[in-house]
Order: C-alpha cells, then sequence, then structure tokens
C-alpha cells in the first residue's frame, strides 16, 4: 500500500499561483474556490528586506481533527493517507472548518467543507497532481513514502524537514523544506 | 455564516491572506462522476495568455475545455505553464466575448450585423479612400509581429503603415540592438555562470522555460543577481537583490563598463577583433566613473566594481541578461540604456558564446507559392516611423503605436485596423487614444470588448478564440537560448462557440467584398503543411507529437565572412557608435543622461509599473479566475515604500488619491484616481509602482471594470525620437490621503 506525501520548498516559490488555477481546472472549481492558497510576508526594513511566500493546502493529517470532529464520519482517512469527504454523509455542520488548525476547508454552494483532495482517482494511475506538474518552480514533490526510491523519499533524505503546526499533533502528510536546508 | 478566525503561519502584520468567499457555484462530485467515464481528447495549441507561445495540450471531455498541460519539448516552458494559461484558457466561456460582427451605433452602442453587411460596408469605405488616391493612409495596428495576412492585403492596395505594440513595449531594446549588432541575441541562462538580471523579471512577466532555466541554474551554484526597484518575484529566488533608484540603470551601466574598462578587465581581444566604436565610447565616458555612477543611481561604487569583477570572472559565461519592457521603452533615456546593455555585454566578450548571449534559433519554414500579383509601389509610412524628417531610426517592423489620433488628426490615416490589440488601455493616456474614434473607418478585430472596440471602432470583427482555430506555425525562438530549433502550432480543440471567424476567413470576406480576386488563394492548412515541409513534418505528426525540435544545432560562433566579422551591421562588428543615431546634436555612443522628470517634494513619486505573476496586460485582467487570485492577494494596491508612507499618514490598505498633469497637443489636464495602497518595505522609496494589469474601464468588461488603476492614465502620450518609446516612466505623480 502506498503511502502519499507532499515535500513543498516554499524558499523556490515565487508566488505565480499556477498550483491554484491548475487544481481549479483538473476539479472545474469555480474561481472563488481554491483548494491551495499562499502566504505572504515581509521582513526586515529596506534595503534590506526578504520576502517569503509559503503554499498552503491540505496536509492530510494523519491525525485529522476534522476527522475526529465529525459527527457522521463524511470526513474519513484513506489506507494511503488521503483525507477525503463523502459528500453524501456530510450533514454541514462545519465542525471540521473550525477544527482544522490549518484553515484549508471552503464552503462549496451545497453547504459541504471541501478542500485539496490530493488527486484522488488521478495519483493512482501514477499522474502528478497538477499543483505539482504545474509549477515551474519545482517547489511540490509528491509522491510515495512507502516507496523509498521515489523522488520525494529521496528529496526527504537530502534535507531538513518539518511539518506546520506540529505542535497540534495533527501529524500532517505535507512536509515542508528547513530554511537555509 | 460562520466567522472563521484566520491562522497563519507567517506571522506579522503585513500579511495578505487567502479570503474564504463562498462559492457562487460548485459542481466537482457530478463532474468527477461525468468525467470518469467520458473520453478525452488531447490537442497541441499554443497559450495565447501572453507573448511567449508556450506549447500546451488541451483536454477536451464532450466537447467542453477541461484542462492544460504544458508541452514538456518546448524550451519556452518545459512542460509548465503559469496562472495566466489556466485563466486565459476558461476565458473561452467568458460572457464578455464579442458574439458576432457589430457596428457602432452610438457612443459605447452595438448592433449585431451580418458577417457579409460588414464586409460589404468595409469593403465599401476602404475602397472610397483608396479611390481617392489615400491608399497610404490605411494602416493596421496588431499587438504582435507581423500577420502574414493583413500585410499582403497592405501590399495589394499599397498602404506601408502595419504596427505593433511594441513602441509601448521594448522598442528601444530591439532598436539598438539592431543597429549595434544586427541580431537579437539571448542568454544561454542553461550554461552561465554568472546572471545579472536589470529590467527583466523571468518571475513576474513570466515565462516558465526561463525560470527553470534559472532555477536549474541556481541549483548548480551559478550566482543570480537583480537590480530592481522593487524586491522583484526573481529578486525573491535571486543571491542578490540591488534596490536602484529608478531612471537610473544607465548610470549603473556605465559604472560597469567604466570598471571592465579602468580595471583592464574586458575582453580585449574580442573588442580588436569584434568591436568598432570603442574609443569613441571610452573617450566620452573616461570620466564616467563607478564612484560618478553611485552617486546617481544609489549603489554603492564597491558593489557596482564588485559585480563587474565577478562578470569579468565568469566570462564569457556571465551576462547581462537583454532585458525588456521598463528599461527599455519608458524612459528619456531608454535607447541610450539599451545601448549600454549591449556595451557591457560586448566588453565581456559573451557574444555568440556558451552561457554568454546566443542568437535565438527558428526552423527553416517553408512557404506556399502563390502567383505573383501587380502591386502599387508603396508611399511614407504614416506612423512616422522610418521617415526622414520624422522618426528616421525607429525601426519600420515596430512602428509607433501610441500617437495614432495626432495621425488621424493630421489626415495621415483615415482607414485603421486593429487586429488583437487594445491601445485604449495598454498604451499611454486612454483619454486621448479615444480619438482614434474619428477615423473614416475603424475596425477593431478581438475577441472580448476591449476599451478599443468600445469607444473607438465603428466595426467589431469577432475572431475565433485561440482553443477554436488552427494556426500556422510558429518559431518557439527568442529571449532565452536554446540548442536546437523549435516549431509550435495551434489546432482546433473546440468549435467555435460563437458567431466568430479565421482571421484569414475575415480578411478573405474583406478582400471579396473589394472585388480583390483570389487575395488569399489558400486555406490555414495547406499555408501550415507548405511552412512545415522542409522540416520532414506533416499536420497529422504535428497534431500527434505537439512541439517540434529540428536537430540542427546553433553553434556558438560569431559570424565571420572571408575572415572578416560579418555582422548585419555596416561594419560587420559590434557597432558602440551608431551613425544613425547621431540626430540633432546626440552622440552615437552612450553617455549618462538624467531622466526627464525627478520627484522633488514630500508627497511626489515616480510612477513605474511591472508584471505581476496573475496578470499579462489588459488581455486577463477580464478573466474571472485571474482577477479571483488578485482579490485574494489585494493585487490591484499600488505598492509604497513604507517611510514615505509614514510621512503621508498613509497606512496599509488605506486608499490615496493619485494626480497627474497631462500636456499634449497644448493643452493640459489633471488626472485624478483614487487606488489602494500596498504599504512595504520592497520598493524604492521615491517611486510608487502599480502592477501593470488593471484598470480596465470597459463597462461590457464585468470582471475587470474598475479595478485598480493603469499607469497608462497618468502619462502624456509622447514619442522618444530615436526608437519610437513612449517614456511612461517618466512621470511624477503627487499622492494624498483619501479619497
Ligand atoms: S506554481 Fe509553484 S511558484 Fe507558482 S505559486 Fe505555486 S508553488 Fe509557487
Ligand atoms: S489539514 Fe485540515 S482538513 Fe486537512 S486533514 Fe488536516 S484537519 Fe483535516
Ligand atoms: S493535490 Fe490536487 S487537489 Fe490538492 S491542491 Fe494539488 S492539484 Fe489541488
Amino acid at each position: 500500500m502506498a503511502h502519499y506525501a507532499m515535500l513543498i520548498d516554499a524558499a523556490r516559490c515565487t508566488g505565480c499561483a499556477a498550483c491554484r488555477v491548475a487544481c481549479q481546472m483538473q476539479w472545474q472549481l469555480p474561481p472563488e474556490v481554491f483548494f491551495n492558497r499562499l502566504e505572504f510576508r515581509e521582513s526586515g526594513k529596506y534595503p534590506d528586506v526578504k520576502q517569503e511566500i509559503v503554499p498552503v493546502q491540505c496536509m492530510h493529517c494523519d491525525n485529522p481533527p476534522c476527522a475526529t470532529v465529525c459527527p457522521t464520519k463524511a470526513t474519513y482517512k484513506r489506507a494511503d493517507g488521503l483525507v477525503l469527504i463523502d459528500h453524501d454523509k456530510c450533514i454541514g455542520c462545519k465542525y471540521c472548518v473550525v477544527a482544522c488548525p490549518y484553515d484549508v476547508r471552503q464552503m462549496n454552494d451545497r453547504g459541504i467543507p471541501e478542500k485539496c483532495r490530493f488527486c484522488a482517482g488521478f495519483i493512482e494511475k501514477g499522474e502528478q497532481p497538477p499543483c505539482v506538474s504545474t509549477c515551474m518552480n519545482d517547489v511540490r514533490v509528491f509522491g510515495d513514502l512507502d516507496d523509498p526510491n521515489s523522488e520525494i523519499s529521496k528529496k526527504m533524505k537530502e534535507k531538513p524537514v518539518y511539518q506546520l503546526a506540529a505542535e497540534k499533533g495533527t501529524k500532517p502528510r505535507v512536509f515542508y523544506v528547513k530554511r537555509g536546508g | 455564516m460562520l466567522t472563521i478566525s484566520r491562522r497563519t503561519f507567517l506571522k506579522a502584520g503585513a500579511l495578505a491572506g487567502a479570503a474564504c468567499a463562498v462559492p457562487a457555484a460548485f459542481d466537482f462530485p457530478s463532474f468527477v462522476r461525468g468525467a470518469a467515464e467520458q473520453p478525452v481528447t488531447k490537442i497541441p495549441s499554443t497559450c495565447n495568455g501572453c507573448s511567449t507561445n508556450c506549447a500546451l495540450w488541451v483536454y477536451v471531455k464532450n466537447g467542453r475545455l477541461w484542462k492544460l498541460e504544458g508541452d514538456p519539448k518546448s524550451m519556452k516552458n518545459e512542460g509548465r505553464l503559469c496562472a495566466r494559461a489556466y485563466g486565459v484558457a476558461a476565458d473561452v466561456y467568458n460572457p464578455d466575448r464579442v458574439t458576432g460582427p457589430m457596428k457602432r451605433t452610438g457612443e459605447g452602442q452595438f448592433s449585431p450585423i451580418s458577417w457579409e453587411q460588414a464586409f460589404t460596408e468595409i469593403a465599401g469605405k476602404l475602397t472610397k479612400i483608396i479611390d481617392k488616391d489615400t491608399a497610404g493612409a490605411v494602416a493596421w495596428m496588431a499587438h504582435g509581429g507581423k500577420e502574414t495576412y493583413a500585410q499582403m492585403l497592405l501590399d495589394e492596395i499599397g498602404a506601408a503603415t502595419y504596427i505593433t505594440h511594441y513602441s509601448t513595449c521594448f522598442t528601444s531594446k530591439t532598436n539598438a540592438w539592431d543597429k549595434m549588432v544586427g541580431n537579437q541575441l539571448t542568454s544561454d541562462i542553461n550554461r552561465a555562470r554568472y546572471m545579472l538580471f536589470a529590467g527583466r523579471n523571468y518571475a513576474g512577466g513570466i515565462m516558465p522555460g526561463a525560470m527553470r532555466k534559472i532555477m536549474r541554474a541556481k541549483d548548480r551554484g551559478a550566482k543570480i543577481v537583480v537590480v530592481d526597484p522593487r524586491l522583484c518575484e526573481l529578486a525573491k529566488v535571486a543571491d542578490e537583490w540591488l534596490p536602484i533608484r529608478p531612471g537610473t540603470d544607465l548610470a549603473f551601466f556605465l559604472g560597469l563598463a567604466h570598471t571592465l574598462i579602468s580595471e583592464k578587465l574586458y575582453d580585449e581581444k574580442f573588442v580588436k577583433e569584434y568591436v568598432f566604436g570603442f574609443e569613441e565610447f571610452w573617450n566620452a565616458n573616461r570620466y564616467f566613473t563607478a564612484e560618478k555612477a553611485a552617486e546617481i543611481c544609489d549603489i554603492p561604487a564597491a558593489k557596482i566594481r564588485a559585480i563587474a569583477r565577478e562578470l569579468a570572472k565568469n566570462a564569457p559565461a556571465a551576462f547581462l541578461e537583454p532585458g525588456y519592457h521598463g528599461l527599455h521603452n519608458h524612459y528619456a533615456a531608454s535607447t541610450q540604456i539599451a545601448q549600454a546593455n549591449v556595451i557591457v555585454n560586448a566588453l565581456l566578450g559573451n557574444f555568440y558564446k556558451h552561457g554568454g548571449l546566443m542568437p535565438a534559433a527558428g526552423p527553416k519554414f517553408g512557404k506556399l507559392t502563390l502567383p505573383k500579383r501587380l502591386q502599387p509601389e508603396k508611399g511614407e509610412r504614416a506612423d512616422g516611423a522610418g521617415v526622414n524628417n520624422e522618426y528616421p531610426t525607429v525601426e519600420t517592423s515596430r512602428g509607433i503605436a501610441q500617437h495614432m489620433p495626432d495621425r488621424i488628426a493630421a489626415g495621415k490615416v483615415k482607414a485603421l485596423f486593429i487586429y488583437h490589440f487594445n491601445p485604449l488601455r495598454t498604451a499611454p493616456d486612454p483619454e486621448y487614444q479615444k480619438k482614434m474614434v474619428k477615423a473614416d473607418l475603424v475596425v477593431s478585430i478581438p475577441v472580448d470588448w476591449n476599451e478599443t472596440s468600445v469607444h473607438t471602432a465603428h466595426y467589431i470583427l469577432p475572431e475565433h478564440y485561440y482553443l477554436e482555430r488552427m494556426d500556422a506555425p510558429k518559431s518557439t525562438g527568442g529571449n532565452i537560448a536554446h540548442d536546437y530549433p523549435q516549431a509550435v502550432m495551434r489546432f482546433p480543440a473546440l468549435k467555435p462557440l460563437h458567431n466568430t471567424k479565421h482571421l484569414l476567413d475575415i480578411l478573405k470576406g474583406i478582400a471579396q467584398a473589394m472585388k480583390i480576386d483570389d487575395l488569399y488563394p489558400f486555406t490555414v492548412e495547406e499555408e501550415a503543411a507548405a511552412m512545415l515541409k522542409p522540416l520532414g513534418a506533416t499536420l497529422d505528426t504535428m497534431k500527434d507529437n505537439g512541439c517540434l525540435e529540428v536537430a540542427e544545432a546553433v553553434r556558438p560562433e560569431f559570424p565571420v565572412k572571408d575572415g572578416k566579422p560579418a555582422l548585419t551591421t555596416t561594419t560587420g562588428k559590434v557597432e558602440f557608435s551608431v551613425g544613425a543615431f547621431k540626430l540633432h546634436g546626440r552622440m552615437g555612443v552612450p553617455v549618462w543622461t538624467p531622466p526627464l522628470v525627478s520627484p522633488k517634494a514630500e508627497n511626489e513619486f515616480r510612477l513605474i509599473h511591472g508584471k505581476q505573476p496573475w496578470h499579462s496586460h489588459s488581455v486577463t485582467s477580464n478573466s474571472p479566475y485571474l482577477m479571483a487570485v488578485s482579490k485574494s492577494y489585494n493585487g490591484s494596491r499600488m505598492w509604497m515604500n513604507r517611510s514615505r508612507a509614514d510621512k503621508l499618514g498613509v497606512r496599509d490598505g488605506d486608499t490615496v488619491t493619485v494626480e497627474a498633469r497631462i500636456e499634449h497637443g497644448g493643452e493640459a489636464r489633471t488626472v485624478s484616481k483614487k487606488v489602494a495602497v500596498k504599504v512595504t518595505e520592497m520598493l524604492h522609496p521615491e517611486c510608487v509602482w502599480v502592477p501593470s494589469g488593471y484598470g480596465n474601464f470597459s463597462p461590457r468588461q464585468k470582471v475587470g471594470y474598475q479595478q485598480g488603476v493603469n499607469y497608462n492614465d497618468f502619462a502624456p502620450a509622447r514619442v522618444e525620437p530615436l526608437s519610437g518609446g513612449c517614456m511612461v516612466q517618466e512621470v511624477i505623480v503627487t499622492v494624498r490621503k483619501g479619497g
């Protein structure tokens, strides 16, 4: 069984948002709904100033609070690591929206909180998620952590990584390359 | 609705987080269910989101566009696409497209007419103009390079004036390179060890293939230095960002040249063999030291010297990137800036060298053999480009786009065709540009209700969307070096949604109605097949494989004939001094020339602009997907340095009033606009910066309408005499808090 994960090297990101719009096309989302976002920050004083841009999306946590709080088990964790939503079971209570420490859920017009699906249905066929494959700067690497020869497994060994809000115990499956790493 | 508190991972006040908007429509489960069973076809095309021509595959399901994928073979994008590609593709379904031919019935008012009626009426008016012996007063304006179809009509009637948008973009650069080198060399990023970018931001004015090459170079240890008044997207991933005082890059380039020469770091052998006018340049600039440059441009002399030394140390696998839009058109001294760029590179001896500057590779396309036609002699160009007493050194292959209303008022232009071009939004001073409506005939050929169509067109003849049409093959060469020539081509992926036509059929219709027989005795398919033939390719092989690469490599060899340098310049050498520029007491070599205007008072700023990665220019700003990105990140705000904002009492997100005085033809007006401000440390204090894609004013473009401001609102329509540039960064605005 594969165990999918993503590695993001935010230092390479130049904020083009191709990842966002490519994902919107893949899933035929309307313009206002998007499964990944960018966080911009500047630090320092002119002319010694730096900019950071961090892409954020559903972390497909191994310990997903959104699934824990879901009264109907609409949000569930798949054996291959994906956190998905069964639309038929969702009652629109929005508990998951509040529970998610990463604020990645967006309400759709039918009252269902949506989010990144790790391109379920595509990755099993060996396809790369478009947020990965469209990026001119190779910010994201996606793959199977159970396969020691996958690009992500190799990269994770090369570079020190961290997880966002790891202290919350969510065990995210989206990893970030440490700055200077 | 539930209010969600924002949680961010970058803890800072200035953070612009994504807004959680409530979606209007969202139906992906049914889409996915449907999608699973539907067969998908993949059709090759080239993106129309900017002029890069990225090769891509269009995925079509149920006759509808599903998604795009970059073509990995294309050197311009290496399989990657930017946001604009997706947004512009999705715009095939934009409700603001023009759905059929239209005729003006009043200001901003149009009635649908038939294609036959449009052709007959346009042909009638055009024939009348030609019969009055004023065929020379017919002009064609287009965004891009020559559309051969329009050229054929102009040739047939004897009209000389084909104008591109380049005089509002980069003509100083192409003019300087053309006159000094006879060729436009491109940076060999793949092999360079040191890259200096000034006036080129490949991560904002995106070329995905250039960014891939830059990031790979960075990974293998090449050094990247970015000179820009703004910490632009490219500077974010560079080794070094050097904020320069806007408008003073010429001083910086001359300081580099001085260091290279005075410290004997330059390639003496190259200069001796291949350069003409070195002494003239050195005599004129002998005293313009790095120290002198530093006083002007805000980059310390030690830094200028250090960069020159590092460039020299890594030469010839080092370059000063030849640059683009901002520097090479928008200052009074833009031609000299471009000249100085050529000179710095030549001093490094990097011409026709791997890792330095290489010629662009272009496939040797075939041509349809068409019967010879009897063509009238052409007179002078109506825009003054290349005309003796007007703009003799402006390239006639580019023309001058920004002063059309004056040419119409002077009777030089009577009929105007505007193809895939929106000068009302992309050229300076839209109020002035609106006067184009006064020509005897104005025909716009767009896809959408752009400003130019709404305010000036007498007839609108909508073209098929790029996804709906076949276009003849194109070379991918230019801007960045690649060892092999490549050809890309568009195939129709979708059936036309509206009552639109291919440009070739529009021109066939007009020519036939003018009773010009058989001007276009071919189809696009036949033309494309003839072009591909010598490359050993057919329409079918192109359709199956997408981007085509030709095996014959570009060699790193300076052109030599009979043992002598053989560039197409007069001397065959790189000419540091351009004889043709010695007009009106000017020098043929570049010397420090200060900007035309400079800010002085506490509320005065130089207004500069540049690309943001989410928009190309007016063509993308009505895209719902791209404008949604802008909204998420407050993209339409005007940037201002924090220290200046503090003095004006302006805080991040505040609305300010921006004003400029516009003088033209003896009249003066004050333009006043309101815009929200982004207060930042990432900008030189002397300027304000606006992203170039905003400020649409066509009420028929509902998404982009009045979002942000546009730099062209504040600039008079001027013509830089040597290259025809529009000098739009020679503008001082005053800013005050509040509306
Ligand atoms: S596509 Fe890549 S560079 Fe562009 S915003 Fe996304 S992660 Fe950043
Ligand atoms: S990131 Fe949020 S939505 Fe995604 S699995 Fe974790 S808690 Fe759930
Ligand atoms: S993994 Fe797929 S669904 Fe998730 S952000 Fe990337 S493209 Fe979108």
